[in-house]
């Protein structure tokens, strides 16, 4: 559990509905996560629009949106999650497309290794926390220094 | 067979071109597998653990794990039968066993032919598969498959985006007749005149190598006594007839040829 009290929630993303089962169970097994599954990656998309992510993991090759598709969407709609592309398609150019296009977290090739897996969504988990509470700290800090500049102009504005 | 070896290279890139597929097709399954194996393995742990003191609170929840654990073995088999049917598509182009003429369920060699383009054409192309029923055909097996998967390589390569592949088998008037019929660019009239000219193609180079109508011509003709056929309209798709005599040596597939 995270700072504000939230459970981590992790995104898994995967045409394939064995690989979601297995990886559900295994985390969990393995941690308190919230987890949700999808098949569809349209309607892991939906699901981002209102729903906090905190790491997602996707396949690449999914029929309607790819896996660089659908993470350079949730990069649009939550910057602070860690995207991490999970595919059985080994080729360089869509690993190198979806580095550069979605600044991903990590780079996973099937079969995965689950301990590998755990540690990547642990850390991915803990880095968008981070990044979270930075925006919160960094947007009192705007609020704080807005209020600090009226206090000096009405400050100026009575000496004046 | 003496279309060796420009035929067996041929087949060998059919195959190539697929690879990326199957190794897609096969990594997901074993990545869950060994997935399922550690949870498991960790599972069976947990049990004991919760046996050796079993209140009610441990009894819960060892049920939970227990349902679990059915979940998985569930999925291990899923996997398990997705693998092998990857490899029995493979195994039915491997020389060893399917080079001699024999007597074969063509539906058989559909499916397991189709199971390798599977990966493929998943994600954008609907299979549509009708097999009528159909007696034990005479056959090299391994040269009918290698004309199954061009057929439907070609079928897939001239859909772009989504479409749907239709394919249909039956018998009729003692001969078995196989379709393949896909509803994409079709061929001009220029292009259907050549279709079957070696060395002709329509694809970028490297993609094509302009034998394999021609291949898939002499094999079911030459080979066979059969007739290899298509209907094509520009914008509308490509029907590919495959006729074939249910025994070799009785009397060739002659009448429909003009």
């Amino acid at each position: 559990m995270n700072q504000n009290g939230h459970k981590p929630s992790v995104m898994i993303v995967d045409d394939e509905e064995m690989v979601i089962t297995s990886l559900k169970a295994f985390l969990q097994l393995e941690t308190d996560f919230e987890i949700n599954g999808f098949t569809d990656p349209e309607s892991a998309a939906r699901f981002a629009e209102n729903h906090r992510v905190d790491v997602a993991v996707s396949d690449y090759l999914m029929p309607k949106m790819n896996g660089i598709q659908l993470l350079s969407r949730l990069k649009e709609l939550q910057p602070e999650a860690s995207r991490v592309l999970l595919t059985g398609h080994a080729d360089k150019q869509s690993a190198i497309q979806a580095i550069n296009q979605v600044s991903l977290f990590q780079y996973l090739e099937k079969p995965w290794d689950n301990a590998q897996l755990l540690l990547v969504i642990q850390s991915g988990a803990e880095r968008a926390t981070l990044f979270r509470d930075l925006r919160e700290k960094v947007d009192e800090l705007d609020s704080a220094h807005s209020s600090l500049k009226n206090v000096q102009k009405r400050l100026i504005r009575a000496f004046l | 067979m003496n279309t060796a070896p420009s035929a067996e290279l041929h087949q060998m890139a059919a195959i190539g071109r697929l690879l990326t597929g199957i190794v897609h097709e096969i990594n997901s399954p074993i990545g869950s597998i060994f997935s399922n194996n550690e949870v498991l393995l960790q599972s069976l742990a947990t049990l004991h653990k919760l046996l050796e003191e079993p209140d009610p609170q441990a009894i819960e929840k060892a049920q939970r794990i227990i349902e679990t654990c059915q979940a998985l073995a569930a999925v291990d088999r899923i996997a398990c039968e997705r693998i092998r049917l990857v490899i029995r598509g493979l195994k039915s182009f491997s020389r060893t066993d399917s080079a001699e003429m024999r007597k074969v369920d063509l539906n058989e060699q559909l499916r397991d032919t189709l199971k390798l383009t599977q990966a493929e054409f998943r994600r954008r192309i609907t299979v549509e598969v009708d097999l009528g029923e159909l007696p034990e055909v005479e056959c090299y097996p391994q040269m009918i498959n290698q004309v199954f998967l061009n057929l439907l390589v070609n079928a897939g390569q001239a859909i772009v985006g989504e479409g749907v592949i239709t394919v249909r088998s039956r018998l009729e008037a003692g001969q078995a007749h196989v379709s393949i019929a896909d509803t994409g660019c079709g061929m001009t009239p220029q292009q259907q005149a050549r279709a079957f000219q070696a060395g002709f193609s329509t694809k970028p180079l490297g993609e094509g190598t302009g034998l394999g109508l021609a291949i898939s011509k002499e094999i079911i003709e030459e080979k066979h006594g059969g007739l290899l056929s298509f209907e094509s309209q520009p914008g509308a798709g490509t029907t590919f007839h495959i006729r074939i005599p249910l025994r070799q040596g009785a009397s060739r597939c002659e009448s429909e040829r003009a």
